[in-house]
């Protein structure tokens, strides 16, 4: 087969600078973090607020880590047609040290404030203010994780984790660029070496983190489901992100010429793929509570059939899981450059929706109810993701900035660039 | 009396020739053709304005007829036939019914998929005409053909034997049926 790689720009993107883009998204991010800032003053909004960052960035850290999941994947494959994905990835991938940054309040707030987000951080907690007796040290259920459980634990876990996925990311950001200038294939042998060992290190920093950072908020339940839940959301928003990226670059001009339908046809199918699949761990996990009944566990879905909660768990099961399913099951609409990013949008947004579901419902009144979905301390989730997002599309545009669109040295770029499935339409 | 005519088969050499070739039968309107090659050509399908399969359809009908199977099956067994109470459930909830649909909408789609296939090809075929050419091995080697069935509505011997030889075709041979 004839070669394309002849009409393909491999001009640096200084024809379409994003620097504009890149400022507006950091002004944006700023004013969100500043809103969100904000609200701490007002009284009575800063348990609220503080949720509200945490949710913000487990999501925008569940997007990083399903990129540099995803980057790990597609070396471990030796894949071909990712080799152009692979490239966004890696620019996003340089938004990790600044969710680390970000995360640094949170840390600030367990060892001053114990009690704000997580309950059993201050072993003298009364529990009867959140409809419970005795206090979190006379809890059996603490008393017995309380070796996990604890702020040290906490602290380590989310320094060691983050300083794990930085250094991932550094070296497969090194590899993929130091290529660019040299075409030296050991690069490539480097980055299936360090994603052989980075898969097994990601899965237990995920898992432990997500356990700490979100389970822990009841930390009466279990549930073994928990991290798989979470990488399933993790790839479901990265891949989400990714569509929506190559179409943007297809949009601006750059991907002309380089990005066919067999790409998106490809990522689409991922995409269907993981709505299948996080359903299946969502509804294991929900099955198994169900089907045992024992109190210690169908407490967490109890509080979440609580008012307008059960309405937020309807829209997670036919906008999470249905709606995604039906859509992108046709083969036009995983192709289709209008439909797919707002599909893509749209899961996003549910992957985002399904960690308020996790987080919020943690926040009880007096008598153990969770407070409602819809209330004023949503406007401080809006702001954290927006301010959070901010953050990550300027580190994203700022890296997109410094090297070539695509990895033009990479040994499997010729595959990508005439990427073919048998089709017709 | 001589047997009657399946069609026109011409011999190309390379690739690009058959593609070529089939872009421009395709535009002059036949429908009852075919390639032939040892091995798949990428773009061969859009070359020869394929259509995308229906295979799919056929797929998603079997995953629905799975779904409903299991969940009327569990239904019927523990709601309806025969009542019984297990493990303090409910006779019926579509929880515990979920994994058996689950596992029967996979299976019965995998069904499906494979009888569409099977349907849409009218395999098995144990007799084609085109094995009756005698240089038909070649086209499992080194060789490409282009098969031009007579029961086109636009197959005409003289017209259509021209058109072969005006996009390159060799040795332009009629088959048997």
């Amino acid at each position: 087969m004839s070669t394309p790689t002849a009409s393909v720009s491999t001009a640096p993107v200084g024809a379409f600078p994003v620097a504009p883009g890149a400022t507006k998204a950091l002004m944006l991010g700023l004013a969100g973090i500043g809103l969100t800032a904000l609200g701490l003053f007002l009284p009575g909004n800063t348990a609220s607020v503080a949720l509200s960052w945490l949710i913000g960035l487990v999501f925008w850290i569940g997007v990083a880590l399903g990129m540099l999941l995803l980057v790990m994947i597609h070396h471990l494959f030796d894949a071909n047609w990712s080799v152009l994905l692979r490239r966004q990835y890696e620019h996003w991938l340089s938004s990790l040290p600044w969710l680390a940054l970000l995360f640094v309040p949170l840390i600030f707030v367990a060892w001053t404030n114990p009690t704000l987000i997580w309950k059993w951080m201050d072993p003298h907690f009364d529990l009867a203010q959140v409809g419970g007796h005795g206090t979190v040290g006379d809890d059996v259920l603490w008393a017995k994780k309380s070796g996990f459980l604890s702020i040290k634990v906490f602290t380590l876990v989310t320094a060691v984790s983050f300083a794990v996925w930085i250094a991932l990311a550094r070296i497969f950001r090194r590899n993929s660029f130091a290529q660019d200038s040299d075409g030296d294939v050991r690069w490539t042998i480097s980055s299936h070496k360090w994603s052989a060992g980075g898969i097994p290190l990601m899965a237990v920093t995920l898992t432990l983190c997500v356990i700490l950072w979100v389970k822990s908020l009841d930390y009466h339940w279990f549930s073994t489901m928990y991290g798989v839940w979470y990488f399933a959301g993790c790839v479901r928003a990265a891949l989400s992100v990714g569509a929506i990226m190559l179409i943007w670059l297809w949009v601006r001009g750059d991907f002309k010429g380089i990005l066919n339908d067999n790409h998106l046809h490809s990522i689409g199918q991922l995409m269907f793929a993981f709505t299948v699949f996080w359903a299946y761990v969502t509804f294991s996990q929900y099955f198994l509570i169900w089907n045992a009944n024992v109190p210690e566990e169908t407490f967490w879905y109890n509080l979440r059939e609580h008012g307008d909660w059960l309405w937020v768990g309807m829209v997670l099961l036919f906008g999470h899981f249905l709606a995604p399913f039906l859509t992108l099951i046709h083969y036009p609409v995983k192709i289709n450059k209008k439909l797919l990013p707002v599909v893509a949008a749209f899961i996003a947004l549910i992957v985002l929706l399904d960690i308020c579901y996790n987080v919020m419902p943690a926040k009880k009144l007096p008598n153990g109810d969770p407070y409602p979905f819809l209330q004023g301390g949503l406007i401080w989730t809006l702001t954290s993701v927006v301010g959070i997002g901010g953050i990550c599309v300027w580190a994203y545009l700022k890296s997109f900035a410094t090297t070539k669109l695509i990895p033009i040295r990479d040994p499997r770029i010729g595959e990508c660039l005439t990427y073919h499935q048998p089709h017709a339409d | 009396m001589p047997a009657p005519s399946y069609g026109l088969i011409a011999t190309f050499e390379t690739t690009a020739e058959v593609m070529h070739a089939a872009e421009t039968v395709r535009d002059q309107g036949y429908k009852f053709w075919d390639v032939i090659s040892p091995f798949p050509i990428h773009g061969m399908d859009r070359a020869m304005g394929m259509r995308r399969s229906k295979v799919p359809q056929v797929s998603f009908l079997g995953g629905l007829a799975g779904f409903t199977t299991g969940m009327s099956l569990i239904w019927w067994t523990g709601a309806s036939n025969y009542k019984l109470i297990v493990g303090g459930k409910p006779y019926f909830s579509p929880m515990f019914a979920f994994p058996v649909s689950y596992e029967l909408t996979i299976l019965f789609t995998a069904f499906a998929t494979i009888i569409g296939m099977f349907l849409f090809n009218r395999l098995p075929m144990h007799y084609h005409p085109v094995l009756n050419y005698e240089k038909f091995h070649r086209g499992t080697n080194d060789r490409f053909f282009i098969v031009i069935e007579t029961r086109d509505p636009r197959f005409d011997p003289a017209a259509t034997r021209a058109l072969l030889e005006q996009i390159g075709g060799r040795e332009i041979t009629e088959l048997e049926d």
